[in-house]
């Protein structure tokens, strides 16, 4: 089916049934690229970022819109679940409300019906909003290519700005969610400019949980998005929330530590100046609000 | 009264809804062809060669305009100030220049827009760059690169006001408060990007059918700059996805005809269409003005106003637009809606390579009103005084004299505005005068960060065109039947433009005749069978067309009951005459007709993020008789969330001509989610003796009030005055981190 619609290039449309079928044309030579929810994908080929010949969906292969349970209270997320059926979905609210709350923080209603988590984690924007649960949840996103399956942990996933660290031919096929730790309290705060649909200027997700072999008596995993070339995690912060009693005084030091690690840049949403402040006063919060639940539950 | 005075349903609701209603980009014709518009890309260069050679012999290009095809190569509603095309070719002087970057180089017509778009990147244009114009206060300064070097100056207009004498009164005041405001631009922003289609119709007239605010005015332009005389020229306005000012001016109108024209000319009869990207409606067309008002105001101890000097500087951008009328405005309203017996205001406008500033919901209004406003809350406080105290010491009142000299029109009810507003705000009088509520009343917040405040603000605002400039509206009406009125056809030009005006008309029709409203037939805005209206804009289309109705009904039902049939009524109704400012003194009768109103704001203010959420909004607004009451509440909470995202959010970034916000995810307007919790509509209706039925305008006046409120209100959560915005939370937090370091 050729398209041509006005400010889009001209582009063959296939849907992909078998992942044999999309590693054949991936290795075609013809220029192609991968398509679910088409959110970035038509955003950027409209700005003329790449001009795909053939644009190979992938979201009817086998398990790419399931949701199923794995051993042990884990997660098997298809890369192709959109985002407001993972943020509604029963097991996600339950065990992983963090993972909820980041996926009902992207853009509207609307564009979540279309947009994949799969999706948003492979177009690695600084800014993804999945991708701080991806990290403190240590999530495992799992590829398919001709050499078969591969394994890769969130943290070695976000190579660069757009940038992942899928193999030529490979394709993300789910997020695998291991168990959670017992009794986690989790948090996503988003900033942005404005109460919806904007992209993060900063967003910081904590996952806190009880642990009786750390000096603090607790562990805490933080990451953030917006505020530097890629998301990431914060060890300096979680270093200190392991080691000292926690407070007010213990959670302020760590939100400095996560300014300090965060090397954001200016644009045309924020200074740079304006996210490192508010970084701190994010992880702050964010921090505040998980130990205040850890409290009541403890 | 049966119709005037009830809610009745949109006449354009079903179609909206359904998604029958076409808007010009939803309109497609047999065989037509695409355009595109090569812009200039630059701020300020000149053109020192233009080849189109390689676009013209691509296949499927049929063909490129450009200056040299323009007739008459300039336009401009005020003054035509502006190339229809830029570049060599055309007798118009200094034509060949781009002075922002949203000017228009060559027009592309071909087989489909894909081909439109390659074609433009074949058309080599050799510019020669120019010094950038950033800055009105610089452009106005002696030595600037000049915009238009034959005019001279940067300085396009200039107005003065000299009542009493201000260095007197200062002497006397027992306060003063001296400022400099500074407001931003601000991107219109309409759900619908510039559209059309541009044909020859059956009668052989050069037609556009496109959106647009003023169809006569419209076709008045293109007949202009094609040199053809207005019957040949046929402007139709479909379904209009808003407008707020922005469809004042010429966007797509007369480059759409000069191509279904030339191409006619060479024997090809093919409808033209276009269809601009949100980019190229961002870069395309005006903005909001940026202003810089210097105020410096006196009041005695007891709270009276004794003295006010304003400089008004208006960025006006590259071309004139609408900005001397603008300007025009502000120099009323930089005073706001009181008697001040002394004052001096000089305003300018002055061009630089900005987009031009034009037309904008408020049309000068807000500007001077935030400024006004600004000192009116600053002398108050500086008095210890009640800001409800001291605006009803000073509100303009019947007879009292504006700054130019003259009373207002009969129906001043600025005062009863105000009042009506701070009760229901939770104000209270008392023997010792008027009190804000005390700060329990605005609830608690939730977190020691934040901190809540309350502000009030109120403005003036003219229904209809100003200063002397021709003012009319015609209306045709209809009566067919035999023995009785079988359907009254009203024949009138008033762009719907989302206000609901068609509505509004077939109401006022209705009650005219004394006829259910399903009698009613309309048939509007084309200037094949309608007479001119005027513009929707200037909150006049319902005041305006209303006079003209009746008179067309009481000619019509003459007509009948004189047994004529069809009968038929024509009437231009005329409203009394303003005149220009004087040019010394000022001294003018600025308007036939006002509107007032007052609103106050309460906030919650994150001290450490910076962010203002707005809480309540009241708005108290007198429209003197509310012809459909739900629209007018459309039209308040429509007023006060634009205006919301004036205030706080909207930052428009142009530096060096180069626009960071061309889109609506780095351009923001608020969302369901950003709007004031609350926003109350407190409709008044004291008559203006010359409305029909009583009705003034008021699609502007509820937009004015908010931002100095919300000035005011952060002023009272956190202690710090706001003289520019958008109040962004970095501009907030960077200004309670200055205040915290000694
Ligand atoms: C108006 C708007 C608002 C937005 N707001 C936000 C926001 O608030 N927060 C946020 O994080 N994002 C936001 N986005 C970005 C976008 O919606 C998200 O990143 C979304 O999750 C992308 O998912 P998708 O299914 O649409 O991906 P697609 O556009 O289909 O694909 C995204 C990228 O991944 C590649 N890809 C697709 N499938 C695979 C696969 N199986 N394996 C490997 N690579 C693949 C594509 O080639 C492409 O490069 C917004 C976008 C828009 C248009």
């Amino acid at each position: 089916m050729k398209s041509v619609r006005p400010g889009l290039p001209e582009f063959d449309y296939i849907r992909a049934e078998t992942i044999e079928q999309v590693s054949e044309l991936l290795k075609n030579g013809k220029p192609s690229r991968l398509l679910m929810g088409g959110t970035d994908v038509f955003v950027q080929m409209r700005d003329g970022a790449f001009s795909p010949a053939i644009l190979v969906d992938v979201k009817h292969l086998p398990g790419m819109q399931s949701i199923q349970k794995t051993g042990n209270k884990g997660l098997r997320i298809g890369a192709a679940v959109d985002l407001n059926t993972l943020a509604g979905h029963p097991e996600v609210v339950k065990s992983f409300p963090l993972l909820a709350e980041a996926a009902q923080s992207v853009a509207s209603y609307q564009l979540r019906s279309r947009a994949t988590m799969g999706g948003n984690l492979c177009n690695a924007s600084p800014a993804a909003d999945t991708a701080p649960a991806a990290l403190v949840l240590e999530a495992i996103l799992v590829a398919q290519g001709s050499n078969g399956e591969r394994r890769i942990p969130a943290h070695d996933f976000f190579t660069g700005p757009g940038q992942n660290a899928l193999q030529d031919g490979e394709i993300l096929t789910s997020i695998e969610i291991p168990p959670p730790p017992k009794g986690p309290v989790g948090r996503y705060l988003k900033l942005g400019r404005n109460a919806e649909g904007d992209l993060a200027i900063v967003g910081v997700a904590v996952l806190g949980y009880a642990d009786k072999t750390s000096e603090s008596g607790f562990r805490f995993r933080m990451a953030l998005s917006s505020v530097a070339p890629t998301p990431i995690r914060v060890p300096t912060a979680e270093d200190i929330l392991e080691s000292r009693t926690i407070g007010d005084e213990t959670i302020s030091a760590a939100a400095q530590a996560a300014r300090k690690t965060a090397k954001p840049i200016d644009d045309v949403r924020a200074s740079a100046g304006y996210r490192s402040a508010m970084v701190e006063v994010h992880a702050r919060r964010a921090l505040h609000a998980v130990w205040t639940a850890l409290g009541r539950e403890a | 009264m049966t119709h005037v005075g009830k809610s009745e349903k949109r006449v354009d609701a079903l179609g909206k809804v359904t998604g029958e209603t076409q808007f010009p980009g939803d309109i497609n014709m047999p065989n037509q062809a695409y355009m595109k518009i090569l812009f200039a890309g630059r701020p300020h260069a000149s053109i020192r060669r233009l080849d189109s050679s390689a676009a013209e012999a691509m296949s499927g290009v049929l063909a490129v305009f450009t200056a040299k095809d323009v007739p008459v190569n300039e336009y401009g509603l005020i003054m035509p100030d502006q190339p229809v095309l830029c570049g060599p070719g055309s007798a118009k002087q200094y034509a060949d220049r781009v002075r922002f970057i949203g000017d228009q180089v060559a027009v592309v017509v071909a087989e489909s827009e894909a081909i439109a778009a390659q074609a433009l990147e074949r058309i080599e244009v050799e510019f020669e760059d120019l010094p950038v114009a950033q800055d009105a206060l610089e452009s106005m300064a002696e030595g600037a690169v000049l915009l238009h070097p034959d005019r001279g100056s940067n300085i396009f207009c200039q107005y003065r006001i000299r009542k009493g004498d201000v260095e007197e009164a200062f002497a006397q005041a027992d306060v003063m408060v001296e400022s400099e405001y500074r407001t931003p631009p601000q991107e219109h922003a309409y759900l619908q990007p510039e559209a059309g289609l541009g044909y020859i119709d059956d009668e052989g007239r050069v037609t556009v059918n496109v959106a647009g605010q003023w169809t006569h005015e419209d076709q008045e332009q293109i007949a202009h700059a094609l040199g053809l005389p207005v019957e040949q020229v046929r402007v139709v306005y479909s379904a209009i996805g808003g407008a707020f000012g922005g469809r004042e001016d010429m966007s797509v109108q007369i480059v759409l005809a000069l191509a279904a024209w030339r191409l006619h000319q060479r024997g090809i009869d093919r409808p033209v269409k276009v269809i601009w990207s949100r980019e190229e409606s961002i870069l395309g067309h005006h903005k909001r003005h940026r202003y810089v008002i210097r105020s410096k105001w006196g009041a005695t101890k007891e709270g009276k106003v004794v003295a006010a000097e304003c400089e008004v500087i208006q960025d006006g951008g590259a071309y004139a637009y609408t900005s001397t009328k603008v300007l025009g405005n502000s120099t009323l309203m930089c005073t706001g809606p009181y008697e001040i017996p002394n004052v001096k205001v000089d305003a300018y406008s002055v061009y630089t390579n900005h987009i031009p500033g034009g037309a904008f919901r408020g049309f000068g209004g807000p500007q001077g009103a935030f400024a006004a406003e600004g000192q009116m809350n600053k002398l108050a406080e500086k008095l210890g005084m009640d800001a409800v105290e001291i605006r009803l010491k000073n509100v303009l009142t019947e007879g009292a004299l504006l700054s130019v000299g003259t009373p207002l029109p009969e129906g001043v009810s600025i005062g009863k505005v105000v009042e009506e507003c701070a009760v229901r705000s939770g104000w209270k009088r008392s023997g010792r005068g008027w009190k804000k509520p005390a700060r329990k009343r605005l609830g608690s917040p939730e977190e020691d960060h934040l901190r809540r405040g309350i502000g009030i603000a109120c403005a003036f605002k003219n229904v209809g065109f100003s200063f002397g400039a021709p003012e009319q509206n015609t209306a045709i009406i209809e009566l067919h039947g035999k023995e009785r009125i079988e359907e009254a056809v009203l024949r009138h030009a008033a762009a719907e433009v989302g206000q609901g005006a068609h509505t509004v008309l077939a109401q006022m029709a209705a009650e005219a005749l004394d006829l259910p409203i399903t009698k009613i037939r309309l048939v509007v805005s084309d200037t094949a069978v309608t007479h001119d209206s005027g513009s929707s804009s200037a909150s006049r289309m319902t005041f305006m067309a209303g006079n003209a109705i009746r008179g067309a009904a009481e000619s019509a039902m003459e007509k009948w009951h004189a047994e004529e049939r069809p009968a038929v009524g024509i009437y231009q109704y005329r409203p009394p005459p303003t005149t220009p400012l004087d040019p010394k003194t000022g001294k003018s009768e600025p308007n036939f007709s006002y509107g007032y109103v007052a609103e106050t704001v309460s906030v919650e203010v994150d001290t450490e993020t910076g962010h203002v959420r707005l809480l309540d909004v009241i708005c108290a607004d007198d429209v003197g008789r509310a012809v459909n009451p739900q629209l007018v509440q459309g039209q308040i909470e429509g007023a006060v969330v634009q205006a919301a995202g004036y205030a706080l959010m909207e930052d428009f970034q142009e530096q060096g001509g180069e626009v960071r916000t061309v889109r609506l995810s780095t351009y923001l307007i608020p969302t369901v989610r950003d709007i004031p919790e609350r926003v109350e509509s407190v409709i008044l209706e004291y008559p203006d003796p010359i409305g029909p039925w009583g009705a003034r305008g008021m699609g502007e006046m509820p937009y004015l009030p908010l931002t100095p409120a919300v000035a005011a209100a952060v002023r009272d959560a956190v202690g710090i005055w706001f003289d520019t915005f958008p109040l962004t939370p970095e501009r907030v937090l960077n200004a309670l981190k200055e205040s915290e370091t000694p």
